[in-house]
Protein backbone atom coordinates (compact mmCIF):
# COMPACT_ATOMS: atom_id res chain seq x y z
CA UNK A 1 0.00 0.00 0.00
CA UNK A 2 1.36 3.42 -0.86
CA UNK A 3 0.58 4.93 2.57
CA UNK A 4 2.32 2.18 4.08
CA UNK A 5 5.54 3.41 1.99
CA UNK A 6 5.16 6.29 3.60
CA UNK A 7 4.91 5.96 6.78
CA UNK A 8 7.64 3.33 6.79
CA UNK A 9 9.16 3.77 10.22
CA UNK A 10 12.35 5.52 8.64
CA UNK A 11 13.84 7.25 10.98
CA UNK A 12 13.47 4.68 13.84
CA UNK A 13 17.54 4.46 15.39
CA UNK A 14 19.04 0.96 14.94
CA UNK A 15 18.83 -1.45 17.80
CA UNK A 16 22.26 -1.59 19.68
CA UNK A 17 24.12 -4.63 19.81
CA UNK A 18 25.31 -4.17 23.07
CA UNK A 19 27.44 -7.47 23.05
CA UNK A 20 29.64 -5.48 20.32
CA UNK A 21 30.27 -2.13 22.68
CA UNK A 22 33.57 -1.12 23.78
CA UNK A 23 33.83 1.83 26.34
CA UNK A 24 34.25 5.48 24.87
CA UNK A 25 36.34 5.90 27.51
CA UNK A 26 39.47 4.55 26.91
CA UNK A 27 38.72 3.31 23.23
CA UNK A 28 37.16 6.35 21.56
CA UNK A 29 38.69 9.24 23.84
CA UNK A 30 42.25 7.57 23.64
CA UNK A 31 41.79 8.16 19.77
CA UNK A 32 40.24 11.13 19.36
CA UNK A 33 43.00 12.79 21.87
CA UNK A 34 45.60 11.27 19.47
CA UNK A 35 44.19 12.37 16.15
CA UNK A 36 43.94 15.97 17.82
CA UNK A 37 47.68 15.88 19.66
CA UNK A 38 48.95 14.71 15.66
CA UNK A 39 47.36 17.62 13.96
CA UNK A 40 47.81 20.81 17.01
CA UNK A 41 51.68 19.08 16.41
CA UNK A 42 51.59 19.09 12.75
CA UNK A 43 49.95 22.74 12.00
CA UNK A 44 52.75 24.00 15.05
CA UNK A 45 55.36 22.97 13.00
CA UNK A 46 53.73 24.41 9.92
CA UNK A 47 53.25 27.48 11.44
CA UNK A 48 57.22 27.78 12.20
CA UNK A 49 57.89 26.86 8.83
CA UNK A 50 55.68 28.72 6.37
CA UNK A 51 54.38 32.23 7.00
CA UNK A 52 50.94 33.31 5.92
CA UNK A 53 51.12 35.66 3.39
CA UNK A 54 51.02 38.73 3.12
CA UNK A 55 51.13 41.17 0.45
CA UNK A 56 51.26 44.95 0.15
CA UNK A 57 48.41 47.34 1.29
CA UNK A 58 45.53 46.89 -0.68
CA UNK A 59 45.23 48.89 -3.38
CA UNK A 60 42.26 49.33 -6.08
CA UNK A 61 43.86 51.34 -8.23
CA UNK A 62 46.38 48.07 -8.68
CA UNK A 63 44.84 44.75 -9.93
CA UNK A 64 47.26 42.09 -10.16
CA UNK A 65 47.43 39.67 -13.34
CA UNK A 66 45.92 37.12 -12.34
CA UNK A 67 43.29 38.33 -10.15
CA UNK A 68 42.10 35.23 -8.49
CA UNK A 69 39.43 34.02 -5.47
CA UNK A 70 40.60 31.69 -2.85
CA UNK A 71 41.86 28.37 -3.62
CA UNK A 72 38.32 26.61 -2.86
CA UNK A 73 36.25 28.88 -5.32
CA UNK A 74 38.68 28.98 -8.22
CA UNK A 75 36.89 26.11 -9.50
CA UNK A 76 34.08 28.08 -9.97
CA UNK A 77 36.29 30.70 -11.49
CA UNK A 78 37.47 28.70 -13.74
CA UNK A 79 33.75 27.21 -14.77
CA UNK A 80 33.85 31.13 -15.28
CA UNK A 81 36.29 30.59 -18.37
CA UNK A 82 33.76 28.60 -20.28
CA UNK A 83 30.14 29.63 -19.60
CA UNK A 84 27.93 32.90 -18.31
CA UNK A 85 28.93 34.10 -15.54
CA UNK A 86 25.35 33.24 -13.55
CA UNK A 87 25.46 30.01 -14.77
CA UNK A 88 28.98 28.91 -13.70
CA UNK A 89 29.37 31.12 -10.44
CA UNK A 90 25.65 30.82 -9.03
CA UNK A 91 23.17 28.46 -10.93
CA UNK A 92 25.65 25.35 -11.01
CA UNK A 93 26.97 25.40 -7.84
CA UNK A 94 23.61 26.30 -5.93
CA UNK A 95 21.69 23.01 -8.22
CA UNK A 96 24.25 21.04 -7.44
CA UNK A 97 24.51 21.73 -3.66
CA UNK A 98 20.44 21.05 -3.67
CA UNK A 99 20.93 17.62 -5.69
CA UNK A 100 23.70 16.61 -3.15
CA UNK A 101 21.47 17.45 -0.46
CA UNK A 102 18.66 15.50 -2.16
CA UNK A 103 20.97 11.94 -2.22
CA UNK A 104 19.23 10.52 0.61
CA UNK A 105 15.79 11.09 -0.49
CA UNK A 106 16.77 9.38 -3.55
CA UNK A 107 18.38 6.50 -2.45
CA UNK A 108 16.49 5.18 0.12
CA UNK A 109 17.64 2.14 0.57
CA UNK A 110 20.16 0.95 3.23
CA UNK A 111 22.14 -1.88 1.42
CA UNK A 112 25.81 -0.94 1.75
CA UNK A 113 25.24 1.72 5.02
CA UNK A 114 27.59 1.77 7.39
CA UNK A 115 30.46 -0.32 5.80
CA UNK A 116 32.92 1.56 3.16
CA UNK A 117 31.83 0.73 -0.48
CA UNK A 118 29.56 -1.47 1.27
CA UNK A 119 27.67 -2.82 -2.27
CA UNK A 120 28.63 -4.43 -4.78
CA UNK A 121 30.49 -2.79 -7.69
CA UNK A 122 31.02 0.36 -5.68
CA UNK A 123 34.82 0.70 -5.92
CA UNK A 124 34.68 -0.04 -9.47
CA UNK A 125 31.95 2.12 -10.35
CA UNK A 126 33.53 5.32 -7.98
CA UNK A 127 36.90 4.22 -9.72
CA UNK A 128 35.14 5.09 -13.05
CA UNK A 129 33.29 7.81 -12.07
CA UNK A 130 36.21 9.96 -10.49
CA UNK A 131 38.56 8.87 -13.82
CA UNK A 132 35.69 10.09 -16.47
CA UNK A 133 35.48 13.29 -14.25
CA UNK A 134 39.43 13.90 -13.96
CA UNK A 135 39.39 13.22 -17.55
CA UNK A 136 36.71 14.68 -19.40
CA UNK A 137 37.09 17.87 -17.36
CA UNK A 138 40.75 18.09 -18.29
CA UNK A 139 39.89 17.45 -21.98
CA UNK A 140 36.95 19.79 -21.55
CA UNK A 141 39.29 22.88 -20.50
CA UNK A 142 41.31 21.67 -22.92
CA UNK A 143 39.52 22.12 -25.73
CA UNK A 144 37.71 24.85 -24.90
CA UNK A 145 41.09 27.20 -24.17
CA UNK A 146 42.14 26.08 -27.79
CA UNK A 147 45.22 23.97 -26.74
CA UNK A 148 43.62 21.10 -28.43
CA UNK A 149 43.15 22.35 -31.62
CA UNK A 150 46.66 24.00 -31.47
CA UNK A 151 48.18 20.37 -30.06
CA UNK A 152 46.52 18.57 -33.08
CA UNK A 153 48.16 20.75 -35.71
CA UNK A 154 51.52 21.58 -33.87
CA UNK A 155 52.24 17.99 -33.23
CA UNK A 156 50.22 15.55 -35.42
CA UNK A 157 50.03 18.48 -38.16
CA UNK A 158 46.46 18.24 -38.18
CA UNK A 159 44.30 21.02 -39.24
CA UNK A 160 40.80 21.46 -39.91
CA UNK A 161 41.54 24.72 -42.31
CA UNK A 162 39.07 27.17 -42.27
CA UNK A 163 36.13 24.57 -42.60
CA UNK A 164 36.82 23.32 -39.00
CA UNK A 165 37.63 26.32 -37.14
CA UNK A 166 34.30 26.69 -35.74
CA UNK A 167 35.06 23.41 -33.34
CA UNK A 168 38.13 25.32 -32.03
CA UNK A 169 36.49 26.12 -28.93
CA UNK A 170 33.38 26.87 -27.51
CA UNK A 171 32.92 30.51 -28.69
CA UNK A 172 34.08 30.00 -32.15
CA UNK A 173 30.85 28.05 -32.61
CA UNK A 174 29.23 31.64 -31.85
CA UNK A 175 32.01 33.47 -34.23
CA UNK A 176 33.23 31.09 -36.93
CA UNK A 177 29.87 30.30 -38.33
CA UNK A 178 27.93 32.10 -40.65
CA UNK A 179 24.77 32.46 -38.68
CA UNK A 180 22.07 34.56 -39.90
CA UNK A 181 21.33 38.24 -39.16
CA UNK A 182 18.05 37.66 -37.83
CA UNK A 183 19.03 34.89 -35.15
CA UNK A 184 21.52 37.29 -33.08
CA UNK A 185 18.30 39.09 -32.20
CA UNK A 186 15.04 36.84 -32.08
CA UNK A 187 12.22 38.89 -29.94
CA UNK A 188 10.30 36.57 -28.21
CA UNK A 189 8.65 38.49 -26.15
CA UNK A 190 6.19 41.42 -27.48
CA UNK A 191 7.30 43.79 -25.03
CA UNK A 192 10.34 44.13 -22.58
CA UNK A 193 10.03 42.90 -19.02
CA UNK A 194 12.60 44.75 -16.98
CA UNK A 195 13.18 42.53 -13.17
CA UNK A 196 15.58 44.97 -11.70
CA UNK A 197 17.26 47.12 -14.36
CA UNK A 198 17.68 43.14 -16.19
CA UNK A 199 15.64 43.37 -18.98
CA UNK A 200 14.27 40.00 -21.37
CA UNK A 201 12.99 40.41 -24.78
CA UNK A 202 15.58 39.60 -27.18
CA UNK A 203 17.70 36.39 -27.40
CA UNK A 204 21.15 36.60 -29.22
CA UNK A 205 20.82 32.71 -30.06
CA UNK A 206 24.48 32.38 -31.13
CA UNK A 207 25.51 33.92 -28.22
CA UNK A 208 23.23 32.31 -25.89
CA UNK A 209 23.99 28.59 -27.33
CA UNK A 210 27.80 29.21 -26.60
CA UNK A 211 27.15 30.66 -23.17
CA UNK A 212 24.24 28.62 -21.84
CA UNK A 213 23.20 26.49 -24.11
CA UNK A 214 25.86 24.11 -24.58
CA UNK A 215 27.49 24.21 -21.19
CA UNK A 216 24.72 23.69 -19.83
CA UNK A 217 23.92 20.66 -22.16
CA UNK A 218 27.34 19.25 -21.16
CA UNK A 219 26.89 19.20 -17.70
CA UNK A 220 23.76 17.50 -17.79
CA UNK A 221 24.22 14.83 -21.07
CA UNK A 222 27.78 13.88 -19.65
CA UNK A 223 26.70 12.71 -16.02
CA UNK A 224 23.67 11.21 -17.78
CA UNK A 225 24.70 9.13 -20.66
CA UNK A 226 27.44 7.72 -18.36
CA UNK A 227 25.05 6.69 -15.76
CA UNK A 228 23.20 5.40 -18.77
CA UNK A 229 26.15 3.69 -20.03
CA UNK A 230 27.25 1.84 -17.21
CA UNK A 231 23.52 0.73 -16.94
CA UNK A 232 22.88 -0.56 -19.82
CA UNK A 233 26.65 -2.43 -19.14
CA UNK A 234 25.27 -4.06 -16.36
CA UNK A 235 26.80 -2.06 -14.20
CA UNK A 236 24.27 -0.06 -12.31
CA UNK A 237 21.48 -1.61 -10.69
CA UNK A 238 20.80 0.22 -7.72
CA UNK A 239 20.00 4.00 -7.50
CA UNK A 240 23.45 3.88 -5.17
CA UNK A 241 25.02 2.56 -7.85
CA UNK A 242 23.75 5.57 -9.95
CA UNK A 243 24.73 8.38 -7.12
CA UNK A 244 28.10 6.85 -6.61
CA UNK A 245 28.93 7.40 -10.26
CA UNK A 246 27.65 10.61 -9.86
CA UNK A 247 29.51 11.52 -6.69
CA UNK A 248 32.72 9.86 -7.74
CA UNK A 249 32.38 12.45 -11.03
CA UNK A 250 32.23 15.18 -9.05
CA UNK A 251 34.88 14.91 -6.80
CA UNK A 252 37.21 14.14 -9.83
CA UNK A 253 35.50 17.37 -12.07
CA UNK A 254 36.00 19.25 -9.04
CA UNK A 255 39.47 18.11 -8.22
CA UNK A 256 40.81 19.20 -12.08
CA UNK A 257 38.49 22.37 -11.68
CA UNK A 258 40.37 23.75 -8.61
CA UNK A 259 43.84 22.30 -9.76
CA UNK A 260 43.33 24.15 -12.82
CA UNK A 261 41.68 26.80 -11.75
CA UNK A 262 45.01 27.30 -8.84
CA UNK A 263 47.71 25.96 -10.68
CA UNK A 264 47.10 26.43 -14.57
CA UNK A 265 45.81 29.58 -15.18
CA UNK A 266 48.46 32.50 -15.21
CA UNK A 267 48.28 35.85 -16.60
CA UNK A 268 44.91 36.48 -18.21
CA UNK A 269 43.71 33.48 -17.40
CA UNK A 270 45.69 32.19 -20.04
CA UNK A 271 46.28 27.92 -19.64
CA UNK A 272 49.74 27.56 -18.95
CA UNK A 273 52.00 25.38 -17.16
CA UNK A 274 52.26 25.95 -13.22
CA UNK A 275 55.98 26.45 -13.25
CA UNK A 276 54.88 29.31 -16.19
CA UNK A 277 52.76 31.11 -13.45
CA UNK A 278 53.60 34.04 -12.13
CA UNK A 279 51.47 37.27 -11.11
CA UNK A 280 52.46 40.83 -12.09
CA UNK A 281 50.88 43.31 -10.46
CA UNK A 282 49.32 45.98 -13.04
CA UNK A 283 49.87 49.57 -13.62
CA UNK A 284 48.32 52.01 -11.33
CA UNK A 285 45.26 53.50 -12.83
CA UNK A 286 44.89 50.71 -15.49
CA UNK A 287 42.45 47.71 -15.14
CA UNK B 1 49.46 -20.30 60.30
CA UNK B 2 49.92 -17.50 58.94
CA UNK B 3 47.08 -14.96 59.35
CA UNK B 4 46.72 -13.30 55.54
CA UNK B 5 47.13 -9.69 56.54
CA UNK B 6 45.90 -7.23 54.10
CA UNK B 7 48.85 -5.33 52.20
CA UNK B 8 49.88 -2.41 53.13
CA UNK B 9 48.82 0.68 50.99
CA UNK B 10 51.76 1.23 49.33
CA UNK B 11 53.17 4.91 48.36
CA UNK B 12 50.86 5.17 45.13
CA UNK B 13 47.98 3.82 46.56
CA UNK B 14 48.11 6.72 49.62
CA UNK B 15 48.89 9.08 47.00
CA UNK B 16 46.30 8.06 44.49
CA UNK B 17 43.85 8.61 47.63
CA UNK B 18 44.85 11.62 48.50
CA UNK B 19 45.00 12.75 44.82
CA UNK B 20 41.02 11.24 43.56
CA UNK B 21 39.32 10.89 46.71
CA UNK B 22 39.32 14.36 48.44
CA UNK B 23 36.90 16.98 48.93
CA UNK B 24 37.64 19.39 46.26
CA UNK B 25 38.55 16.62 43.37
CA UNK B 26 34.88 14.94 44.18
CA UNK B 27 33.57 18.65 43.69
CA UNK B 28 34.92 18.93 40.63
CA UNK B 29 34.89 15.48 39.38
CA UNK B 30 31.67 13.51 40.68
CA UNK B 31 33.08 10.55 39.44
CA UNK B 32 36.35 8.81 41.23
CA UNK B 33 39.27 8.37 38.81
CA UNK B 34 38.03 6.33 35.52
CA UNK B 35 39.65 3.24 36.23
CA UNK B 36 36.72 1.24 36.30
CA UNK B 37 34.14 0.48 33.58
CA UNK B 38 31.81 2.18 36.02
CA UNK B 39 33.78 5.42 36.31
CA UNK B 40 34.62 5.40 33.18
CA UNK B 41 30.82 5.35 31.58
CA UNK B 42 30.35 8.04 34.01
CA UNK B 43 33.02 9.83 33.37
CA UNK B 44 31.64 10.49 29.67
CA UNK B 45 27.72 10.41 30.94
CA UNK B 46 28.60 13.17 33.65
CA UNK B 47 31.00 15.39 31.90
CA UNK B 48 29.11 17.64 29.67
CA UNK B 49 31.68 17.91 26.74
CA UNK B 50 32.16 13.79 27.00
CA UNK B 51 28.80 13.58 27.02
CA UNK B 52 28.94 14.46 23.26
CA UNK B 53 29.57 10.99 22.94
CA UNK B 54 27.48 7.99 24.40
CA UNK B 55 29.02 5.67 27.05
CA UNK B 56 29.60 2.58 24.77
CA UNK B 57 29.54 2.16 21.30
CA UNK B 58 30.17 -0.83 18.71
CA UNK B 59 33.29 -1.54 17.86
CA UNK B 60 33.52 -0.83 14.09
CA UNK B 61 33.11 2.74 15.41
CA UNK B 62 36.25 3.08 16.93
CA UNK B 63 38.33 1.55 14.48
CA UNK B 64 40.13 4.94 13.06
CA UNK B 65 39.83 3.50 9.24
CA UNK B 66 36.00 3.89 9.84
CA UNK B 67 35.46 7.71 10.42
CA UNK B 68 39.33 8.48 9.83
CA UNK B 69 38.32 10.74 12.72
CA UNK B 70 37.79 13.32 10.03
CA UNK B 71 34.28 15.03 11.44
CA UNK B 72 35.23 14.81 15.07
CA UNK B 73 38.98 16.55 13.43
CA UNK B 74 37.20 19.59 11.44
CA UNK B 75 35.42 19.70 14.52
CA UNK B 76 38.78 20.27 16.69
CA UNK B 77 40.23 23.15 14.07
CA UNK B 78 36.51 24.69 14.35
CA UNK B 79 37.87 24.67 18.07
CA UNK B 80 41.25 25.98 17.18
CA UNK B 81 40.24 28.69 14.63
CA UNK B 82 37.93 29.97 18.04
CA UNK B 83 40.79 30.23 20.20
CA UNK B 84 43.40 32.05 17.41
CA UNK B 85 40.79 33.97 16.11
CA UNK B 86 40.33 35.58 19.69
CA UNK B 87 44.17 36.10 20.08
CA UNK B 88 44.16 37.85 16.73
CA UNK B 89 40.78 39.88 17.88
CA UNK B 90 42.94 41.37 20.58
CA UNK B 91 45.63 43.34 17.97
CA UNK B 92 43.07 44.39 14.94
CA UNK B 93 40.73 46.87 14.24
CA UNK B 94 38.32 45.96 11.27
CA UNK B 95 39.26 49.86 9.67
CA UNK B 96 40.56 50.02 6.64
CA UNK B 97 42.90 52.81 8.00
CA UNK B 98 44.04 50.27 10.48
CA UNK B 99 43.60 46.60 9.02
CA UNK B 100 46.82 46.32 7.35
CA UNK B 101 49.18 47.81 10.02
CA UNK B 102 47.66 45.56 12.79
CA UNK B 103 48.40 42.56 10.57
CA UNK B 104 51.85 44.11 10.22
CA UNK B 105 52.20 44.91 14.11
CA UNK B 106 50.64 41.10 14.71
CA UNK B 107 53.32 39.48 12.43
CA UNK B 108 56.09 41.78 14.01
CA UNK B 109 55.76 43.25 17.73
CA UNK B 110 52.95 41.16 19.35
CA UNK B 111 54.46 38.30 21.04
CA UNK B 112 54.01 35.46 19.31
CA UNK B 113 51.69 36.90 16.61
CA UNK B 114 53.11 36.05 13.84
CA UNK B 115 52.41 31.82 15.28
CA UNK B 116 49.06 32.93 16.06
CA UNK B 117 48.16 34.25 12.46
CA UNK B 118 50.07 31.38 10.69
CA UNK B 119 48.04 29.41 12.68
CA UNK B 120 44.75 30.83 12.31
CA UNK B 121 45.64 30.38 8.59
CA UNK B 122 46.41 27.18 8.36
CA UNK B 123 43.93 25.55 10.35
CA UNK B 124 41.29 27.63 8.17
CA UNK B 125 42.49 25.68 4.83
CA UNK B 126 42.89 22.47 6.94
CA UNK B 127 39.33 22.63 7.95
CA UNK B 128 37.70 23.34 4.02
CA UNK B 129 39.65 20.44 3.40
CA UNK B 130 38.87 17.96 6.61
CA UNK B 131 34.95 19.06 5.87
CA UNK B 132 35.12 17.92 2.45
CA UNK B 133 37.09 14.95 3.17
CA UNK B 134 34.72 14.03 5.40
CA UNK B 135 32.16 14.41 3.12
CA UNK B 136 33.55 12.15 1.19
CA UNK B 137 33.80 9.37 4.04
CA UNK B 138 30.57 10.28 4.76
CA UNK B 139 29.51 9.35 1.51
CA UNK B 140 31.24 6.66 0.25
CA UNK B 141 30.22 4.80 4.01
CA UNK B 142 26.69 5.06 2.49
CA UNK B 143 25.82 6.78 6.09
CA UNK B 144 23.29 9.83 4.98
CA UNK B 145 21.24 6.78 4.64
CA UNK B 146 17.72 6.08 6.49
CA UNK B 147 17.91 7.49 9.47
CA UNK B 148 20.55 9.92 8.76
CA UNK B 149 18.97 11.63 5.75
CA UNK B 150 18.63 15.07 7.84
CA UNK B 151 21.89 14.97 8.85
CA UNK B 152 23.41 15.03 5.55
CA UNK B 153 21.29 17.84 4.27
CA UNK B 154 22.81 20.22 8.01
CA UNK B 155 26.32 18.65 6.50
CA UNK B 156 25.93 20.28 3.48
CA UNK B 157 24.44 23.59 5.33
CA UNK B 158 27.66 23.01 7.68
CA UNK B 159 30.23 22.51 3.79
CA UNK B 160 28.55 25.59 2.87
CA UNK B 161 29.61 27.59 5.84
CA UNK B 162 32.68 26.56 6.67
CA UNK B 163 33.36 28.20 2.68
CA UNK B 164 31.76 31.35 3.83
CA UNK B 165 33.60 31.69 7.63
CA UNK B 166 37.23 30.77 4.93
CA UNK B 167 35.52 33.73 2.03
CA UNK B 168 34.39 36.25 4.62
CA UNK B 169 38.25 35.72 7.00
CA UNK B 170 40.20 36.06 3.50
CA UNK B 171 39.74 39.90 3.34
CA UNK B 172 40.63 40.78 6.77
CA UNK B 173 43.88 41.55 6.36
CA UNK B 174 43.18 44.01 3.64
CA UNK B 175 46.42 43.16 1.45
CA UNK B 176 46.40 42.91 -2.27
CA UNK B 177 45.57 38.93 -2.04
CA UNK B 178 42.59 39.72 0.28
CA UNK B 179 41.14 42.70 -1.54
CA UNK B 180 41.45 40.99 -5.28
CA UNK B 181 40.05 37.81 -4.31
CA UNK B 182 37.22 39.21 -2.29
CA UNK B 183 36.81 41.19 -5.51
CA UNK B 184 36.79 38.61 -7.93
CA UNK B 185 34.78 36.38 -5.50
CA UNK B 186 31.90 38.76 -4.86
CA UNK B 187 31.94 39.54 -8.83
CA UNK B 188 31.01 35.68 -8.99
CA UNK B 189 28.25 36.20 -6.51
CA UNK B 190 26.86 39.32 -8.63
CA UNK B 191 26.36 37.68 -11.43
CA UNK B 192 23.65 35.62 -10.08
CA UNK B 193 20.04 36.22 -12.37
CA UNK B 194 17.95 39.06 -10.71
CA UNK B 195 19.31 38.80 -7.35
CA UNK B 196 22.91 39.05 -8.03
CA UNK B 197 23.78 42.72 -8.49
CA UNK B 198 21.65 43.23 -5.11
CA UNK B 199 23.03 40.70 -2.92
CA UNK B 200 26.72 41.72 -3.99
CA UNK B 201 25.59 45.16 -2.97
CA UNK B 202 24.18 44.18 0.46
CA UNK B 203 27.19 41.80 0.88
CA UNK B 204 29.94 44.99 0.33
CA UNK B 205 27.67 47.05 1.65
CA UNK B 206 28.25 49.14 -1.50
CA UNK B 207 29.56 48.70 -5.17
CA UNK B 208 33.31 47.95 -4.27
CA UNK B 209 35.41 46.59 -1.83
CA UNK B 210 35.34 49.33 0.83
CA UNK B 211 35.27 50.10 4.41
CA UNK B 212 31.96 49.07 4.40
CA UNK B 213 32.54 45.88 3.17
CA UNK B 214 35.43 45.53 5.57
CA UNK B 215 33.04 45.83 8.53
CA UNK B 216 30.66 43.59 7.31
CA UNK B 217 33.07 40.50 6.41
CA UNK B 218 34.75 41.47 9.90
CA UNK B 219 31.00 41.00 11.45
CA UNK B 220 29.94 38.23 9.60
CA UNK B 221 33.26 36.24 10.17
CA UNK B 222 33.71 36.63 14.08
CA UNK B 223 30.02 36.22 14.88
CA UNK B 224 27.38 35.86 12.23
CA UNK B 225 28.99 32.83 11.12
CA UNK B 226 30.41 30.90 13.93
CA UNK B 227 27.00 31.22 16.06
CA UNK B 228 25.07 29.60 12.48
CA UNK B 229 28.19 27.36 12.36
CA UNK B 230 28.14 26.44 16.14
CA UNK B 231 23.90 25.98 16.30
CA UNK B 232 23.96 23.78 13.26
CA UNK B 233 27.22 21.55 14.62
CA UNK B 234 24.96 21.22 17.98
CA UNK B 235 22.19 20.34 15.71
CA UNK B 236 24.23 17.74 13.32
CA UNK B 237 26.14 15.84 16.89
CA UNK B 238 22.91 16.06 18.64
CA UNK B 239 21.13 14.03 15.77
CA UNK B 240 23.97 11.85 15.19
CA UNK B 241 23.38 10.26 18.93
CA UNK B 242 19.70 10.21 18.03
CA UNK B 243 19.77 8.42 14.92
CA UNK B 244 21.53 5.79 16.70
CA UNK B 245 25.11 6.45 16.63
CA UNK B 246 27.34 5.78 13.81
CA UNK B 247 25.39 4.07 10.90
CA UNK B 248 26.39 0.30 10.67
CA UNK B 249 25.20 -2.42 8.34
CA UNK B 250 21.86 -3.32 9.08
C1 LIG C 1 31.79 21.88 10.02
C2 LIG C 1 31.58 20.77 9.43
C3 LIG C 1 31.30 19.43 10.07
C4 LIG C 1 31.59 18.94 11.33
C5 LIG C 1 32.32 19.65 12.45
C6 LIG C 1 31.10 17.59 11.37
C7 LIG C 1 31.24 16.73 12.47
C8 LIG C 1 30.86 15.40 12.46
C9 LIG C 1 31.26 14.42 13.44
C10 LIG C 1 32.20 14.68 14.63
C11 LIG C 1 30.69 13.24 13.11
C12 LIG C 1 30.90 11.90 13.83
C13 LIG C 1 31.58 10.88 12.95
C14 LIG C 1 32.82 11.31 12.24
O1 LIG C 1 33.70 11.93 12.86
O2 LIG C 1 32.90 11.06 11.04
C15 LIG C 1 29.88 13.48 11.93
C16 LIG C 1 29.08 12.54 11.31
C17 LIG C 1 28.31 12.79 10.19
N1 LIG C 1 28.42 13.88 9.36
FE1 LIG C 1 29.44 15.56 9.78
N2 LIG C 1 30.49 17.27 10.18
C18 LIG C 1 30.61 18.37 9.35
C19 LIG C 1 30.19 18.45 8.04
C20 LIG C 1 29.47 17.46 7.39
C21 LIG C 1 29.18 17.45 5.98
C22 LIG C 1 29.69 18.48 4.97
C23 LIG C 1 28.40 16.34 5.76
C24 LIG C 1 27.77 15.86 4.46
C25 LIG C 1 27.41 16.57 3.49
C26 LIG C 1 28.20 15.67 7.02
C27 LIG C 1 27.42 14.55 7.23
C28 LIG C 1 27.52 13.72 8.32
C29 LIG C 1 26.76 12.50 8.52
C30 LIG C 1 25.64 11.97 7.62
C31 LIG C 1 27.26 11.91 9.70
C32 LIG C 1 26.83 10.58 10.30
C33 LIG C 1 27.85 9.58 9.84
C34 LIG C 1 27.61 8.18 10.29
O3 LIG C 1 26.54 7.89 10.83
O4 LIG C 1 28.54 7.36 10.07
N3 LIG C 1 28.89 16.37 7.99
N4 LIG C 1 30.00 14.81 11.56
Amino acid sequence: MATAAVARPAAKPQPRARDEEVLVWPDLVFIEFIAAMVFTLALFLLSFLMNAPLLDQANADVTPNPSKAPWYLLNLQELLLHMNAALAGVIVPSIWLVIMGAFPYFDRDNDGQGIWFGTENSIKLSIIGGLVGIVGTWFLILWDSGKLAFFLNDWFGFSGGDTFRFLENVRSIQTQLPWPEWSREITYSPWNIVIIGEDFQNLDFPGWLVEQGIPTGVMVAFPSLLIFALWRAGMIFTRRDAVVVLFSGFVGAYLVLTVVGTAFRGQGQELVFPWQLKVSEGIPGQH
Amino acid sequence: MAVETPAKPSLSDKLYDKMFHNYVWKSIFRTGYPNTPRNQMLIVATNVFLHLHPTRLHRTHVKVTHTYCLGGLSFFMFLGLTVTGILLMFYYVPSVERAYLDMQNIETTVQFGQLMRNMHRWMAHAMVILVFMHMMRVFYTGAYKPPREFNWVIGVILLVLTFLLSFTGYLLPWDQLAFWAITVGTNIAGAAPVLGPKSRFWLLGGFEVGPNALIRFYTLHVIGLPLLAAIFMAVHFWRIRRDGGLARPL
